[in-house]
């Protein structure tokens, strides 16, 4: 390769260190902001608290019920996301290791889901969840979150099932396994990193979810952490370093699970936005 | 060996699950739109039939045509203002860059976190009284430029805009950085050896081998364009005045605020058929090109 003149590499950093600060910065202020009092941040709302204020976070923790909201979100992403694999893995099974009539219709069918905008669908939702009196309860979230992400589930697990080599199942019908007993023990276990792929991706999707929370779920002790924390922060306007504490408490779990699972995530949530 | 019978059973019953939740709550919706779309109807008195009416009503609605204005505003701010430079981040991140990790790594951040916390992020930069951009231009002496950034009509869209690209540019850099680093270095090497260098070299080879992922990226862009709430929702619902309306909250508010749940229906209509509309457009034109 031929060598960059320094011109470049300068222009390159310069960039690059704008491109990083324009994406920090908010954050990093918001969690300094999160640790001063109100009369300290709106005197110099940029100097470092004085005294690291975490009564801002008990407060808020306490005030905008906080427990409430992370045991709701992790209930829901979670019943979701093991419906989601489960019955997304089995579908996909079938439609990638077995030849039958409506094969290609059903798979076609499953895919048109990802065209779907689901603002198109939110009116008749909740329609049918009222009519089933469902209407705000966990059921009424979990179901969507199912539906909603079985095609892109099933996308990505039927790719991978197909790849396998045909006499794989051969081996244990000669064993006279039965076609479940097949798929759960021969087929699952070596379709993992796949799985693992859209166990990610349902639980990133499931636990930002807003908009369906938002129209179906109207009791505070069922709210989901973006709907709680949503809705504390259009009440609480009076504390600035209160909403900051909240959100910050709301920030930190997503961004160490982005750390630690950040090479998976990526490849996954890339995966899903260019295949759905 | 398994006898046909057994098999089209555990075929069935396999599938039967999750076939019953998509079509009965991804599928089934999107006919009941339609049909709720014919009729005047507030969710809870008896419908009553009007045919094609609220269609009629909606295209003389001028706050529907803002609400259009808006999605055309927001789809370019994707590809005029999130493709370009998630692709110009994606160039400079796929030479071996000191400190590339973490430029990656952080860059991704905002796309990893809902857009919930984005708009809720982006609330306390904007805010009029102690808001980080207002504190920022007092400090650096330029009083006369805060504003009231979310409810000044002037200045509201593009400081939704700018949230938007903040939100997703780095799901792009990270697309393009993978596309980017599966061009062979042989291409790269007889590109350099007939001389094509730099800019050049940009144009007229790298952004050719990675047409389709661009084509992908664009579609993707303008799907996703067509889906945004959360984030002006929350940030200003709508307003000022409908001045950043799009048509996801126009249904919304129509619906659940106004309780016009057939009209609202028939905007969800529109918002699909416009969406698979302008994918099918421009996967037409990336195809022509070929």
């Amino acid at each position: 390769m031929t060598k960059k003149s320094p011109l470049y590499y300068i222009f390159a950093y310069l960039f690059l260190g704008v491109f990083a600060l324009f994406n920090i910065i908010p954050i990093f202020y918001m969690i300094v902001g999160s640790f001063k009092t109100e009369q300290e941040y709106a005197a110099s709302p940029f100097a470092l608290p004085e005294v690291l204020q975490f009564s801002n976070y008990s407060k808020a923790w306490e005030v905008a019920n906080m427990d409430v909201y992370f045991f709701n979100s992790l209930l829901i992403t979670f019943i979701s996301l093991i419906v989601t694999v489960m019955l997304g893995a089995l579908a996909a099974f079938f439609l990638s290791r077995f030849e039958f009539k409506l094969r290609g219709a059903l798979y076609g069918l499953f895919l048109l889901g990802m065209l779907i905008p689901i603002h198109a669908t939110l009116i008749p939702i909740f329609m049918i969840m009222k009519n089933l009196s469902l209407l705000d309860t966990y059921l009424s979230l979990i179901l969507p979150y199912t539906a909603f992400h079985l095609s892109l589930t099933i996308f990505i697990l039927e790719g991978f099932m197909r790849s396998f080599p045909r006499d794989l199942e051969e081996s244990g019908v000669m064993d006279g396994a039965g076609i479940y007993r097949i798929f759960w023990s021969i087929i699952l276990p070596i379709t993992r990193p796949a799985i693992a792929t859209v166990v990610i991706l349902n639980f990133i999707y499931n636990w930002n979810e807003y908009l369906f929370a938002l129209v179906l779920i109207s009791s505070e002790s069922l709210k989901t952490l973006p709907l709680g924390i949503a809705n504390f922060v259009g009440i609480e306007t009076a504390s600035l370093t209160l909403q900051m504490a909240a959100l910050t408490i709301a920030l930190v779990p997503i961004i160490i699970f982005y750390l630690l699972l950040q090479k998976q995530l990526v490849n996954g949530m890339v995966a899903g936005a260019v295949k759905g | 060996m398994h006898t046909l019978k057994k098999t089209r059973l555990a075929i069935f019953v396999g599938l039967l699950p999750s076939l019953i939740i998509y079509v009965g709550v991804a599928i089934l919706p999107i006919i009941l739109s339609l049909y709720y779309s014919l009729f005047n109807w507030d969710g809870i008195s008896a419908k009553v039939f009007i045919g094609l009416d609220n269609f009629g009503d909606i295209f003389q609605d001028d706050i529907f045509w803002l609400s259009v204005k808006n999605n055309v505003i927001i789809m370019l701010t994707g590809l005029i203002g999130q493709l370009p430079l998630g692709l110009l981040l994606a160039l400079l991140l796929n030479r071996s860059l000191k400190g590339n990790g973490f430029f990656r790594t952080v860059g991704f951040i905002p796309v990893v976190i809902s857009s919930v916390m984005v708009s809720l992020i982006w609330g306390m930069i904007y805010n009029t009284e102690y808001g980080f951009l207002n504190s920022v231009l007092g400090v650096i002496g330029l009083e006369g430029w805060q504003r009231n950034w979310l409810g000044d009509p002037d200045w509201s869209m593009l400081s939704i805009s700018l949230a938007y690209i903040w939100q997703n540019c780095g799901l792009y850099m990270i697309i393009f950085l993978a596309a980017l680093q599966n061009i062979s270095s042989e291409v790269n090497e007889a590109a350099e050896l007939d001389g094509a260098t730099g800019l050049r070299k940009v144009f007229l080879i790298t952004i050719p081998m990675i047409r389709a992922t661009i084509l992908v990226t664009v579609i993707y862009s303008i799907s996703n364009s067509f889906r945004v709430f959360d984030l002006i929702q929350i940030l200003t619902g709508g307003g000022p005045a409908h001045q950043t309306e799009v048509m996801t909250i126009y249904m919304y508010n129509n619906a659940f605020l106004s309780r016009q749940f057939g009209y609202g229906s028939a905007v969800s209509i529109l918002i699909l058929l416009f969406s698979l509309i302008v994918v099918v457009i421009a996967n037409r034109v990336g195809r022509e090109k070929d």
